[in-house]
Parts: structure tokens; sequence; C-alpha cells
């Protein structure tokens, strides 16, 4: 009974201790912290008067990502090559902790401290909330950016031109957009879209490689597909639409993807997206809600399908994993996302001719991203609580280096890639280890797994199809011509040998016209944003179209198909969808305009 | 630190100090009090943010002052107001189901200390905990595996048995879906919820017993007339507890459990604020909701005070 | 003698009904377990495709090993036992002595203070209020930020007042009369007494410390205050934020590398098994204080 006492007698001596040291413990945190701002400020101008190269103290910065997976410190390869070069370590915050994101961010902006080197998932509200509040370094005090973003400078003048426009009333630089791309015209995809209709291209050529001219000529000639091989790998049967409900954002994602067909996508690219549907190279608007337009279109297609059984009846129930397991087993026969057949398209079924490839239709017309010398929505940003700026700015300018560019995709020189007559080439090992596996990586370049030492900060720099300018290659290895010019499998020698010698489905949608390459535009001004009553609209608004369009995909016939229409449009509007869309179409609308220019 | 101090020093002198009773136990209690007050009370001061547009970043008294906008956007249009009786009813019916089913836990463990092996009961006891570690993400993949349409075993063996004649989509269905969760929540929760009624059987006076087996009481008898009288007051006071939880019932199970079909009756308060996005940008509407929330809580906490002074004639808090 | 042996009658089909009704949940509860456990070392590519049901094919333990793997998880483990120990000692001391000090009913202003207590659980003021509270109060990355704020937890001081009040107040009153204070009677009487409740409020304090994460996500910037539980839960994290992402940047372009990204779910499953198993182990040894029947009688002589 003793220690009881005695550990009751220590409780409450601890609950004393403690709250008085929590009060004088948060003076000292003011005492701390001013000396700290006033180095931060000073310390940059010392060091452009002093330019000798000096051993720098090893610093670690706290990164707050809100893009990264990862979180705690950086270690392998990556890590190493960051110590080598700057003596600094990376420590990654990472916010992305299902649904935690805004809300680690937000108590991040109220404590005043968003670390050291920040990453943006958008450059949105939050970015502009962070500028407003002071809450990020201007690149252009103290010749900042002009001493230590020499890189930055001569490869993404226009990402910064457009900061300093958007976002810095004109005069300041508060971060730069990431995948920053050349100033050319086109595609600014590698091998394959976003969206693009790929079927199990062993099948459709079985069938004789009927002729699709619309989007529903699909349906039949997918029927016979399931016909043709209705059971998979271990019996279960097949279907031609699998698809998930928990990535719906405004609306179902597998019927904008039909928008994406016809070159049409959720916002212009500028602004957050809402309930309009934007083409990527014309003038034209849908809303999504609209009689003639691809979403209800779109629903009208998976109605039919289910009709004929190509829907699989999990669809409104399953998660995406389960789909994932699906096509790895063989159970679809389709999908929008050239990625997501990845996993049935594996080294032993492409030998055997077995897997998905591109199927067009006459009247599609692929939603593409063009070449953005603005740079891209995600920004790199330094904090204004950081001790150094310039060391940050330091890393952040070798990020957009050909050098900085090709380590950070790629891996170190010597490692798993090496120049050969002066064009990059794979080493054994990179073909082992890319894109991210777990080879065993030598103590010499960092040791661990290749894996776990990549670049956790997911966020770029350029555009990973920008040609560097050291090689001539592009940066992505998949591109290089070393790359390309490997044996193909018996799958893609088919599908060449069917699409007039195309190399890749990019390829293919490019000569043939089947591309909206999304012209990317300077603005000047940053995007302009809901208010929060728009937005509370906008929330309901999304949750009616998206529980409706599941209804009307699985209705019984179609008199319930039309009544659930009118029922999902008479109840989005009583809760402000026109509103929202009117909001949404205005902003498109000086798209275009800035489009012209 | 002297007011801490001084009652431990009395202590050791036992009785006869010069602080009364009364205080000196106040003043044991204060350490704690002052921890509630901190952790509890303090962040309160964010209840202000109701009343403003705030914006993470700005000082509170920057940011414009918008009254009690937030609150009547609850139910701003005939439409919204719609959703929110709409949401409302299914709060209240599943929470209702929920306290029905909240006897379970009791007979659970009444039952249980009627078993005599020990090794069983014990396993029983491990074992029946299980389901609570489980997530409910997890749950749900394992219901998933079980009613899926085309792998699923439930419509194997009812396709088998010719009861259907093709598969069915039992997850989508939303037939008698608040009997469904709450059965889910009680099969996850019953053997965790049983505990403190194991403790608080294991507390009742042996005696009591023996002197009943004397007087030759048989066993319901012995359930009836001391196991469940020593056990009513925890029931009593957790029942409460959970009255004043009426509109809160969480979201994690409804939100993995939710699809397009069954939305309509599975929403309840916490997953509607959740779907509809408001939580995530808008700070001001989210302490807007989570206030009235409290609010209402505590108001049907004193409700049901209140109830059971009547009905038992002592309060519980 | 008739009625006695119907009693025996009853008695035994009582018996039996009841033993055979915790056989059967026991399996309900038994067997997603199971079937999680024996995907878990099942062959990845035949659980992922639902192929494995009632008994592991091509057994590995693969999957564990690569948990196992995770950086950090050992100085994580080293916290997550700490935080549950020293936390779940402080707040089983501190809600027992508080519960006892609420029977109380000379204390100043008992109700008022109970009442004080009580109503918190209702409260929710929102993270951003309660962030900033704790940065004032130098809480994060600080451990103690583990432990302080759990130390009261209202419904366990409930828990423990509900069950001192059934305990006959002879005892108390007795002991007074010979002079004790009420740190004595406390620990030399009550908490003796109230053992059962004190380990069910051990258990429930110490899974819910084992369990938390939230706290680690919001406070915790440095690395070694990361615990196993937040460590395990960002491992197996990527797909969820991975739809995030692509949820939220539209106009970002890009397409997306599957294998880079995914997480089995017989990984994911893997997790749950490796943070549920030390609960297991440890529940047992809290079981002997629910033996039924400790003796008041025995106490009082």
């Amino acid at each position: 009974m003793l220690s009881i006492r005695k550990s009751l007698v220590v409780l409450l001596a601890l609950v004393l201790v403690v709250s008085t040291a929590a009060c004088t413990s948060s003076n000292n945190n003011n005492k701390t912290k001013n000396p700290d701002s006033g180095t931060a400020t000073s310390k940059p101008t010392e060091g452009t008067k002093d330019p000798e190269p000096e051993v720098k103290e090893e610093i670690t910065l706290d990164v707050f990502s809100m893009l990264s997976n990862f979180s705690g410190e950086q270690t392998g390869w990556f890590a190493k090559v960051i110590k080598d070069k700057f003596n600094i370590k990376l420590n990654i915050i990472a916010s992305n902790l299902e649904g935690g994101g805004d809300t680690k961010f937000a108590t991040m902006m109220a404590s005043g401290d968003l670390g050291d080197l920040v990453v943006f998932g958008d450059d949105g509200e939050k970015y502009l909330t962070a500028i407003e509040a002071g809450m990020l370094v201007d690149w252009t005090k103290d010749g900042l950016l002009d001493n230590k973003g020499k890189n930055i400078l001569k490869y993404a003048p226009k990402a910064i031109e457009k900061n300093k426009a958007n976002f810095g009333k004109g005069s300041s630089v508060y971060g730069i957009g990431f995948d920053v791309g050349d100033d050319k015209p086109g595609p600014s995809e590698a091998k394959d879209l976003t969206y693009h209709p790929n079927l199990r291209w062993d099948l459709y050529e079985k069938l004789g490689r009927p002729a699709i001219k619309t989007m529903e000529d699909y349906l039949p000639v997918l029927k016979q597909m399931q016909e043709l091989e209705p059971k998979s790998a271990t019996g279960r049967p097949t279907y031609a639409f699998s698809m998930w409900a928990d990535w719906d954002g405004n609306m179902m994602v597998a019927a904008k993807a039909w928008a994406g067909l016809h070159g049409f996508d959720e916002g212009d690219g500028f602004n957050p997206g809402g309930f309009s549907l934007v083409s990527g190279d014309k003038e034209e608007i849908q809303g999504v809600l609209d009689e003639d337009g691809y979403y209800l279109r779109g629903l009208k297609l998976y109605y039919d399908a289910n009709q004929m059984g190509l829907v699989d009846p999990d669809s409104i129930t399953q998660k995406f994993d389960d789909v994932v397991n699906k096509m790895k087993d063989g159970q679809l026969l389709f999908t929008w996302f050239p990625w997501l057949d990845d996993t049935y398209n594996t080294a032993e079924h492409l030998a055997e001719g077995k897997g998905f490839a591109l199927v067009p239709f006459d009247e599609e017309r692929t939603f593409s991203y063009g070449y953005d010398p603005y740079g891209g929505q995600r920004v790199w940003a330094i904090g204004s609580k950081a001790k150094h700026p310039d060391r940050v700015l330091e890393l952040v300018d070798w990020l957009y280096s050909p050098e900085g560019m090709m380590i950070s995709t790629n891996g170190p020189e010597g490692l798993t890639w090496e120049l050969k007559d002066g064009k990059p080439v794979l080493t054994d090992f990179g073909v082992q280890a890319l894109p991210a596996n777990d080879s065993p990586v030598a103590a010499e370049f960092g040791g661990g797994s290749y894996k776990d030492g990549m670049n956790q900060l997911n966020n770029t720099s350029f555009k990973n199809t920008n040609i560097n300018p050291d090689n001539g290659d592009p940066y992505d290895y998949n591109l290089w011509n070393s790359v390309l010019e490997k044996s193909p499998s018996k799958l893609e020698q088919s599908w060449r040998d069917a699409m007039g010698g195309a190399l890749t489905a990019k390829e293919y949608l490019e000569k043939n016209n089947k591309l909206s390459v999304l012209k990317m535009i300077f603005t000047g001004t940053p995007p302009e944003i809901r208010s929060p009553e728009l937005e509370q609209k906008r929330g309901q608004v999304a949750d009616v179209i998206k529980q409706y369009s599941w209804k009307m995909v699985f209705a019984k016939n179609e008199a319930e198909f039309t009544k659930l229409r009118g029922e999902m449009i008479d109840k989005a509007k009583g809760l402000g969808y026109d509103e929202v869309l009117a909001f949404g179409i205005e902003q498109n609308k000086k798209v275009f305009e800035y489009r012209k220019k | 630190m002297k007011t801490v101090i001084r009652p431990q020093s009395s202590l050791s002198r036992s009785s006869g100090s010069y602080i009364p009773d009364r205080y000196r136990l106040f003043l044991f209690a204060l350490p704690f009090l002052a921890l509630i007050l901190v952790f509890s009370y303090f962040p309160l001061y964010g209840w202000l943010y109701a009343f403003y547009n705030y914006r993470p970043g700005f000082s509170l008294f920057d940011t414009q002052f918008v009254g009690l906008q937030w609150f009547r956007s609850i139910v701003s249009n005939p439409t919204q107001t719609q959703e929110v009786l709409r949401v409302m009813r299914n709060t209240l019916a599943i929470s209702g189901l929920g306290i029905i089913t909240s006897v379970c836990p009791v007979i659970f463990a009444i039952l249980l200390t009627e078993i005599k092996t020990t090794w069983y009961k014990k396993t029983v006891q491990i074992f029946t905990t299980l389901p609570n570690f489980i997530s409910w993400v997890l749950v749900y993949a394992i219901a998933f595996m079980m009613f899926s349409v085309d792998n699923g075993v439930v419509n194997k063996v009812m396709i088998g048995l010719g009861l259907q004649d093709g598969g069915v989509n039992y997850l989508a269905s939303s037939d008698f879906i608040w009997i469904k969760m709450t059965l889910w929540a009680l099969w996850k929760g019953l053997g965790w919820g049983a505990i403190m009624y194991i403790a608080a059987i294991a507390s009742i006076d042996q005696e009591l017993y023996d002197a009943a087996k004397v007087d030759g009481a048989n066993r319901f008898r012995m359930i009836w007339h001391i196991t469940v009288p020593g056990i009513l007051p925890t029931y009593f006071v957790l029942l409460l507890l959970s009255i004043a939880n009426l509109i809160n019932n969480g979201m994690e199970q409804y939100f993995v459990f939710q699809n397009a079909l069954n939305r309509d009756t599975i929403e309840v308060l916490d997953l509607y604020v959740y779907n509809t996005g408001l939580l995530g940008f808008n700070f001001s509407f989210a302490t807007a909701v989570s206030m009235l929330k409290s609010i209402i809580s505590i108001v049907l906490l004193f409700f049901a005070n209140r109830l059971s002074k009547l009905v038992r004639g002592e309060s519980i808090i | 003698m008739r009625s006695l042996r119907q009693q025996r009658y009853g008695d035994l089909l009582f018996n039996a009904l009841n033993y055979t009704f915790f056989a059967v949940f026991m399996v309900l509860c038994l067997f997603p377990f199971y079937y999680l456990f024996i995907n878990t070392i099942s062959s990845n590519d035949l659980s992922s495709r639902g192929l494995v049901t009632f008994y592991p094919k091509v057994i590995h333990f693969t999957n564990y090993i690569e948990v196992l793997q995770v950086k950090g998880l050992s100085q994580a483990a080293l916290i997550s036992v700490g935080r549950t120990v020293i936390g779940t000692l402080l707040t089983v001391i501190a809600s027992a002595f508080l519960g006892f000090l609420f029977t109380k009913q000379k204390m100043w202003g008992r109700r008022f203070w109970y009442r004080f207590v009580i109503i918190t659980m209702y409260f929710n003021a929102g993270i951003i209020p309660w962030y900033i509270i704790m940065m004032n109060l130098n809480l994060t990355n600080n451990f103690l930020a583990y432990i302080l704020p759990f130390i009261v937890s209202p419904f366990y001081v409930i828990l423990v007042k509900t069950f001192v009040e059934s305990i006959p107040e002879v005892l108390q009153e007795s002991a007074e009369m010979d002079g004790a204070g009420y740190l004595t009677v406390f620990s030399r009487i009550i908490f003796p007494l109230i053992t059962p409740i004190a380990a069910t409020i051990a258990i429930f304090a110490a899974v819910s410390q084992w369990n938390s994460f939230v706290d680690t996500l919001f406070l915790m910037t440095d690395s070694k205050y990361y615990t196993l539980q937040f460590v395990l839960y960002k491992y197996l994290n990527e797909s969820t934020s991975l739809a995030a992402i692509i949820r939220n940047s539209q106009g970002s372009g890009g397409t997306i590398d599957l294998t880079n990204m995914q997480t089995a779910t017989s990984v994911r499953t893997t997790v749950s098994m490796i943070v549920v198993l030390p609960i297991l182990f440890v529940y047992p040894f809290f079981q002997r204080y629910f033996v039924k029947g400790i003796m008041i009688g025995a106490v009082k002589g």
C-alpha cells in the first residue's frame, strides 16, 4: 500500500511541476523565437557578401508536404545525395492521414509555423491563405532568388513570372509550381494518357476488331467479348465495367471518364473543379446535369450495360482495392484508366499475348494536358519561420536543375543509369530497381533498398517528359531511346501492327488527331475561391449527384431511370446546383479569354 | 504549491488537522480538477469561431463576424431542412436501437458468470473481445468477402439451397439497414462492453449468495435478487450517458457501410456532416455543429438525470 | 422432491443452452479474426483473389517480415509501450482516487465539481483550439502530451464512483473511527475492494493509449515521438492518400504508377494482427481481477 501512496505523491507533484513548467515555458518560447527570426533575415545578406564555399553546418529541414505518403526522416540514396551536396537532412511531415490533411494544415497555420520547406497540394485556398497570413518567405527579399535560385531563373523563368503576377502582386515570389514544362505545344504525357479506353486486346482481336464509332458501340463488342471469355482464371464471371465509389468527388468518377474521352474534364486546369465539364481545346462547357451532356450520357451507357449484364453487381459496394484484385484475376474486360491494367499486364500475360491495350472509338478526343512552362498547381514554398531560407532555396534550386531532376526521378548517376555516348542508358541495377523495387543499394550510394531510398517529397520540379538539355533525351527513363528500342512483347507487337506502327498509345492518339490538348494559360491573377457558403452548397449537391448517379446505373427499368434522373436534377437544383455551376462557368469563361492570348 | 502539500502533511497526522474535512476533500481533488480545466475547458474558447468566418493563421478578431449565420445555414432552405430531418430520423433510430440493445452486454455478463468452468469462461471472455479490435474498414472487407454477389459465401449457399435464383447484393440493400447496423455494432462491441458488468458482478458480496443458498433459493432467483440489483447502478449510469449521446453515433461504421442505395437510411448526423464535405474547409461551420451537439447532449444528460430522479427516486449525476 | 428434480433439470438445460450460446458466439467472433490471420500467412496472390477461406494455403511469413522491417518500428514500440504503461497507471490511480473523493458527501461543492468533470465528456471545441492550448503548454514534441491529457477521464471517474457507492459504507466508517485519513482509507480499504473496476479501467485505458494515433499526427513532428500505431498506419495509408490526391488535384495531369502505391490487403491485415496481438497477451493478466466473489466479509474480518 505504501507504493500506492508514494505514487500518488509523485503524481500530485508531477501535476504541479508540469503546470508551472507549462506557464514558464510559453514565455521561453517567445524568448527563443525572437532571436531566431532575427538571424533568419540577416543571414542571407551575409551569405551574399561572402560567396566563398564554406563548410556548412548540418541542418535538418522540416518538410511539410501535403502530397507525401511518408513521414519521418528521408533515408537511403536520396538522403545521401542531399547530405553530400548540401549537408541537409530532411524530416518529412506528411499531412495525408485519412482526411487529416486539411486539419493538419489548419493547425500548423494556427500555430504560425509551416516548417522550412512547404509543399502545397494545389495553389488554391491554402496557398493563398498562407501568403496572406505571412506564413511564407518572399523569395525576392534580400536577393534570395537572384543569389540562390540561378537554375530556377534559367530553366523555369515563366513559372517565377506566373507566381509573381498571380500570387505576389507583381513583385513578390512565394513559391514555384511543379511539373514546369518545356515551352512547346502538344501533349505532355508519357506513354499513356490519364483516360483512354483499354480493352482486353486479345479478345478484341479474336472478334476481328469490329469498328467502334461512338461510345455506345463498345457495349455490343464487350458483350461478345464476355461471351468469348465468360470466366476468369479462377472461374469467376467476367464483366466489362467494374466500378468503385470511394474515389468519387463532385460526381461519379466512372461517368466523368466518358467526358474525359471526349475532351472534357472537370475544371479548366486553372480553377478548382466543380460541376462544369470544360473542353481542353474548344470554348465549350457542359454542366454535369446537362440533358445532352457526356455525364448523363455516361450514366445511360452504364444503365444499358447493366441491363446487358456487363456491369459488375458489386460495383456499388466494393472499394478500389477490390477492383484492383479483380483486374489481377482477369475478371475485367475494359478500363478507362490505362494505369489500372498494370496488375493484369504482367510480363507473363504480355508474353502470351494477353492483356489490355487501347481500342479507340471514332469520336474519341481524349483529354490531355499540354506542356505548362508556367508550372502546375502543386507548389514548393518556404515557411517564414525557416531558420535558413537560403539553404532551403538552394535545395529547391537544385531540384530545378537538370542534374537534380535527373537524380530525383531516375536515381543517382552510376547507380541506376549512366551516360553512353552522351545518351542515358539504364545500368543492370537500374533495369532491376526501377521504377520502385526493393533492390538493395550499395553502401557507397546510401544503402537500404532502392524503393525506401526514393525521393519521398512526392513533388516534381519539371515535367518528366521534358527534354533534358544535357543529353537530349526526356527525363523519364521510359522514354529514353535506349529503353524504347527494347524488343516489344507479343501483345505490344500485335497492337503496334494493328495501329499502323504507332509505338505508344499517346503516339497513336496524337497522330490521328484524337487528343484535346489543354492549353496552359497565364492569367496574372490567382484562381477565384468559392465563398464558404457556396462551398457548403457544392458539398451537398455533390452528395446528391453521386448518390443518384449510382442509383440510376442500377435502375430496374427505363421508367425508373428517367424518374431518378428527374429527382436528381430537382434535388440538386434545390440545394443550389445552378448557383455553383454559374460561378464555375463564369471562371471557365475567363480562362477561355486567356487561352486566346 | 503550499495548498497541495498541506493536506498531505495533515494526512499523516490523520484527523485533528485545522482544515475542515470538506475543504480537505476538495483540495485532494483540486489538481485533477485543474487538469480538467486546462485540457477540457480552456479549448472551449474555440466556440467563438462559430460566430466568425474563422480562417486559421489569422487572429480571430481580424476575421469577419457573422453572428448566427452558420447556425441558420443548417436549415437555410426547404430542401435542406428535409435533408436534416431525414438525417435526424436515421440518427435517432440507430441511437434508439443502440439504447435498447444496451441491455445485451448485461445479459451477456450475467450468463457468463453463470458458467462455472473457469478455463471456458476465461477463453470466452478473451475471444469475444476480439471483434472490438478489428477496425471497421476490415470488418467491411470481411463483410464484402461474405456477401459479394459472385464470390460471396452467402450467395453461394442461398443459390445452392434454391432459395434465390441469382446473386443478390445484400450490402447494397437498404432493407432493415438500422437493424443490420445495430447487429454489426452489437457483434463488435458485445464482449468488450460486458467487461464493465463482469467487473460489477465480481464486486458483489459472495456472502449474499451463500446466505441465499442456505435459504434454498435457486439459480434464477439468485440472479434476479442478487446479481441484477448488484449491476443495476452501473447499468443505469451507462444508460444515462448513452441517452446523452443520442445524436453522436460516430461515423466510421456508417461510412464504410454506406453506398448509394442505402445512403438515405444509413446517413447519420456525423456522417452527413462528413459527406457534405463541410468540415474539411469550414472550421466555423464545424464549430457551430459541434457546439450545437455539445449543448443538446448536455441538455439530454440533465433531462435523463431528472427522469431518473422521478422514476427511481435518485439522481445519477 | 419433485420440484428439486425439476430444478435440477432446469439447471442442466440452462447450462447446456448457456454453454452452447457462448460456443456459437465465440466462433462468430473468432472466425473473422482467424480468417484475417490465415490470409496474412497465405500466398498474397491467392489471398487477394479471395481463394483463402478456411485454412492457409502456401504458408509464408513475408508479410510479417515486411511489416516488422518498417523503419523506426522499435523506437515507436518503445514509445507506445511507454505511454501505455505510464498512462494507464496514472489514469487508473487518478480515476480511482477522484471517483472515491466524489463519493464523499462532505466534499465542498461535490455535486458541482462532479458535474464539472462529467459534462466535459460531451465537449468538443474542435482541433484547432485544442492544438493551440497544447502548443502553449509546450506539449508538442513532448512525451508528456501522451500522458497528461488522459490522467483524468470522466468516464472512468463515473465507473469508480458508482462502484464505490455499491460497497457498504460501514467499512470506511469503521476505518475512519480508527483514525485513518482519507488517503489511508483509499489505499488500504477502497482500492483493494475496487480491483475489478480498476482492472476494467486499466484495460480500457491501456487499449485506448495503445491504439491512439491522432495526437501523434497533430502534436509530434519529431519522429522519435512516433508511436507504433502511427508508424504502421502511415505505412498502410498509401493507397487511400493517393485517392485523396487524385480527387483533390484536378488539372495536375500525369498518370499513376499502380505498382508503386498498392498496399496489399494482406499487408494491411498483417498490421492489424501485429497491433492486436500484444493486447491479447496482456488481457489474461488482468483477468484474475474479475473472478467473482471478492470477499467483503474477509476484508471486514
